[in-house]
């Protein structure tokens, strides 16, 4: 017995020599299909190519001989990974190394020598294994980076891009571990929101917010930012981070300017139905500790510092339509902004005063 | 190596060949009564060949003969199988005439009766 079985295809147009493999094969304990010349053997190889485990195959043989059956089945696709020994007499050595070049794993002189036989038949299962086992690591291979790839496509609905995008990054995990980096925070939120929630109903609420909500995850979107949450009107959205933005502030007020200036025709309409509803944005630029906050089973991707606080209390004082920009922000993109002084702002949590300008047009 | 000094038929071949399955005489007799079938007919087109002028109809069955009777044991008339075989295949005409076929058959014959005797003295 060997220690692999399965199932070979002999390919001979003697019968006595077909009678005396198949017995030899069978005492090996492998399961055996014949075929008496090489048109036979493709055929039963095309229709189950994955049945066949290995091919003794005769050098001779009328309508289609050793060769080229082996270049037959080295050019499809299907069968080519099926090991083949080729069978032949002991003057037909040459020719056995034309097929070894041609593809063949091993070969066999004739008279069959039984134990020559087994050590061959051996190997070349062996090898099939391998091969088969193989294929069947790729597919697992291919089925997880799919489930990966769906996962993503899921984890990107409820995160914003950046971050899913973070999270199956090599650097990934280094990355939510906590690091320091300069960024700019963008808050916005809506003036009036408080007494329309209180007056709407929920299904006006719903979709007023969703509209609101759709809008501005457009805008950021296309400026690339990165959306740290939503909390009901309020919507914070940081740059320069995960992924490094050179222009980080610019990006950040060209996103402002976009929102507002889609924003008009949108209170307009609500206008309509009767909503005072005004769009107020702060920003502002600083140093900011970045990773993973919050706890085992609820963690969000959050930026802490105090310019955070800044670009959130700087939004509280935006009036309707006001894009307020610290200090320090307008000082990095002062060539490409046209902005109006709004003054020294008393800013809660701040001792001192904050001097900010509202963002009149971007250049 | 001489035709002449191969054996009609050796024994060993088969002896061999039965061990290897097990000692299972009944499957060496079975191979002998294919062999004494298909081999016929091979005879029978090496001798159709031979008359002709057509070299390469004779390779195909002097080669199955050749592999047939190395198979069983038939040494001289693989060898003599063998010789007509490369005959046709290299083109030699003079090596592969209607006397070569007639001492074929007769190797043939031969080597059938010390098979068939075999088969009898192995009890089937």
């Amino acid at each position: 017995m060997t220690d692999e079985t399965g199932i070979a295809l002999v390919v001979d147009d003697s019968r006595v020599n077909r009678l005396v493999l198949t017995r030899l094969l069978t005492e090996l304990g492998l399961e055996v299909l014949e075929a008496e010349n090489g048109v036979e053997a493709l055929a039963q190889l095309r229709a189950t190519p994955t049945a066949i485990d290995v091919v003794l195959l005769d050098v001779m043989m009328p309508e289609l001989d050793g060769y080229a059956t082996l270049e037959a089945m080295k050019a499809d696709e299907a069968v080519r990974h099926i090991p083949v020994i080729m069978v032949s007499g002991v003057e037909e050595l040459d020719s056995v190394v034309r097929c070894i070049e041609l593809g063949a794993t091993d070969y066999l002189t004739k008279p069959i020598n039984a134990r020559i036989l087994a050590a061959r038949i051996n190997a070349s299962l062996a090898a099939k294994r391998f091969h088969d086992l193989q294929a069947e690591y790729l597919e697992q291979q291919r089925q997880l980076t799919t489930t990966i790839e769906r996962q993503k496509t899921e984890l990107s609905r409820f995160l914003s891009p950046q971050i899913a995008q973070l999270i199956s990054s090599r650097e990934g995990e280094q990355l939510l571990a906590g690091h320091r980096r300069q960024i700019t925070v963008a808050f916005c939120d809506l003036r009036g929101f408080t007494s329309f929630a209180e007056q709407a109903d929920p299904e006006e609420l719903f979709s007023v917010l969703g509209e609101y909500h759709r809008m501005m995850g457009e805008a950021i979107v296309e400026h690339g930012g990165t959306l740290e949450h939503f909390a009901g009107d309020g919507v914070m959205i940081f740059f320069n981070d995960p992924v490094p933005q050179d222009d980080h502030v610019e990006r950040a007020v060209r996103m402002a300017t976009t929102m507002r200036d889609r924003f008009r025709p949108m209170a307009e309409r609500w206008r309509k139905r009767g909503y005072e509803l005004g769009f107020g944005v702060g920003i502002a630029v600083g140093y900011a500790t970045l990773g993973r906050i919050g706890f085992e089973g609820r963690h969000d991707y959050g930026a802490i510092g105090n310019v955070t606080i800044l670009a959130s209390r700087l939004s509280s004082q935006a009036g309707p339509n006001q894009i307020l920009l610290s200090q320090r922000a307008v000082g990095m993109i002062e060539e490409m902004v046209e902005v109006e002084p709004v003054g020294e702002l008393q800013i809660k949590g701040l001792s001192r005063p904050v001097s900010a300008s509202n963002v009149l047009a971007v250049r | 190596m001489n035709d002449a000094d191969l054996p009609v038929l050796d024994e060993s071949v088969l002896d061999e060949l039965g061990a290897s399955v097990g000692g299972d005489r009944d499957f060496v007799v079975d191979l002998i009564e294919a062999y004494l079938a298909d081999g016929g007919q091979q005879v029978a087109q090496v001798e159709a060949a031979v008359s002709g002028t057509d070299t390469d109809a004779l390779v195909r069955p002097a080669h199955t003969l050749k592999s047939s009777s190395a198979t069983v044991g038939a040494s001289r008339l693989a060898a003599m199988a063998r010789e007509l075989e490369f005959a046709g295949r290299e083109g030699r005409v003079d090596d592969a005439q209607p006397s070569h076929a007639a001492a074929l058959r007769a190797e043939w014959e031969a080597a059938s009766a010390a098979l068939r005797e075999w088969t009898s003295r192995s009890g089937a």
